[in-house]
């Protein structure tokens, strides 16, 4: 077994069978299954926290981060509107961060580490952006405002398709940001531990006794960095969201 | 390893319509109750911060009112303090000048009294003395009186009589 079939065990998805529908679209897979074990720890653990069955500790944590997100993340971006997306904000944060803490857990997998799940997530922001905007103005008024105010009329052809391309950019640059932040992590960590398995086969001492405590403690700082990493990532997903959605609601 | 950048799409549906469900049932059983216990939560504090805004308001317009009225009660005060001081010294102004007349008064009618005592007592003996010197006159002359003199005398008296008798008959 080499190096690239650890990390392709700990990073790929595994697909245990394809549903038989669709031409066999929908997998039953590992990533899959960690996305749920989130979905039902949230559908769990936040109802009790909310209602303080969980502690003070376990509420002030789920409401320090709300207040937070409506606060510094919704109300400077999206103004008074924001409230009405204060649920999905939320929801968008949590889930993010627990998928990324998943990844963490022994035996788990970080669902966010797949490309498939971060560009669903930057399609529902993609998506959200123009409901939004839609919403706020009516769907005349925000194609419209699409293109800056005050950009002469021939100018339209040249700028429609860039502001175009500009929304598929940012879907994509999310949908990237977060896969490549979430693997980065569990590359190093596997490299890491690789190193040991390298020097060990030049001399099992060698291995054991000087690159082993020094990979470890290497790993253990790298794994203190990717927890923060996955609070830095769900928050900037989260904050980049509503940018974007402010955006197209605050548009000129 | 070429399975990393290449999305199953499969995955992606499975993954937006778990999201959108979680969305909505995170909206429903977590998302409201949290929203609406904050939303109290600041209100009450809201409501506390201004109801705890007015008592100041009121305490400061009532220390204000109560600031103007001691300003009124001392000028009050030394008004009165003032006119008292101002009496006071009329009074003994007044005072020192009655007594002051009194004083006079009693001197000038001592000396009246004095003046009048001494007049009398000058009457008095002025009166004495006359006396006095009548009867010393008439014991003198009782004494040198003696038949000579009285010859003397009345041959006199009875010369000017006749004198004037016959100047009363031309």
């Amino acid at each position: 077994m080499d190096l690239k079939h650890v990390l392709e065990h700990h990073i790929l998805d595994e697909v245990w069978f394809r549903l038989p529908v669709f031409n066999g679209l929908m997998p039953w897979s590992k990533h899959l299954l960690m996305m749920l074990i989130a979905a039902a720890f949230l559908v769990l653990f936040l109802p009790l926290a909310v209602r303080g069955k969980l502690g003070i500790l376990a509420k002030g944590f789920v409401e320090a981060i709300v207040v937070f997100i409506r606060d510094d993340i919704l109300e400077p971006n999206l103004g008074h509107v924001g409230h009405a997306y204060l649920g999905y904000f939320c929801t968008l944060f949590f889930f993010i961060l627990v998928c990324n803490l998943l990844g963490l857990v022994p035996y788990g997998a970080t669902a966010t580490g797949n490309i498939a799940v971060t560009l669903a997530l930057a399609m529902t922001t993609f998506f959200l952006i123009h409901l939004a905007g839609i919403r706020e103005h009516g769907l005349v008024k925000y194609l419209h405002s699409i293109v800056p105010a005050g950009v002469p009329f021939w100018l339209w052809p040249l700028l429609y398709p860039i502001e175009l391309i500009g929304f598929a950019t940012k879907a994509f640059a999310l949908c990237i940001r977060l896969f490549a932040n979430m693997i980065a992590g569990h590359i190093v960590i596997l490299a890491l531990l690789g190193l040991i398995f390298i020097f060990g086969a030049l001399n099992p001492w060698v291995g054991l006794v000087v690159t082993a405590p020094v990979s470890i403690l290497l790993v253990l700082f790298v794994m203190c960095l990717e927890l923060f990493v996955a609070f830095l990532q769900a928050y900037i997903f989260t904050f980049l969201t509503a940018i974007f959605v402010g955006g197209a609601v605050h548009s000129h | 390893m070429e399975k990393l950048l290449s999305p199953d799409i499969g995955l992606s549906i499975w993954t937006a319509v778990a999201f959108l469900l979680l969305v909505v049932i995170l909206g429903k059983v977590a998302w409201k109750p949290i929203i609406q216990a904050l939303e109290e939560r600041e209100h009450a504090l809201k409501a506390e911060r201004e109801a705890t805004e007015a008592a100041r308001r009121s305490a400061e317009e009532l220390k204000a009112v109560l600031d103007r009225e001691l300003a009124k009660v001392q000028q009050r005060t030394q008004e009165m303090l003032a006119e008292a001081q101002k009496e006071g010294a009329a009074q003994r102004e007044s005072v020192i000048r009655a007594a002051q007349e009194e004083a006079a008064r009693l001197t000038e009618k001592t000396r009246a009294q004095l003046e009048g005592e001494k007049n009398r007592l000058v009457q008095d003996l002025r009166k004495e003395v006359a006396g006095l010197s009548t009867l010393a006159a008439e014991k003198i002359l009782r004494k040198s009186i003696d038949a000579s003199v009285q010859k003397t005398a009345l041959d006199e008296f009875f010369r000017d009589l006749e004198k004037n008798k016959t100047r009363l008959e031309s």
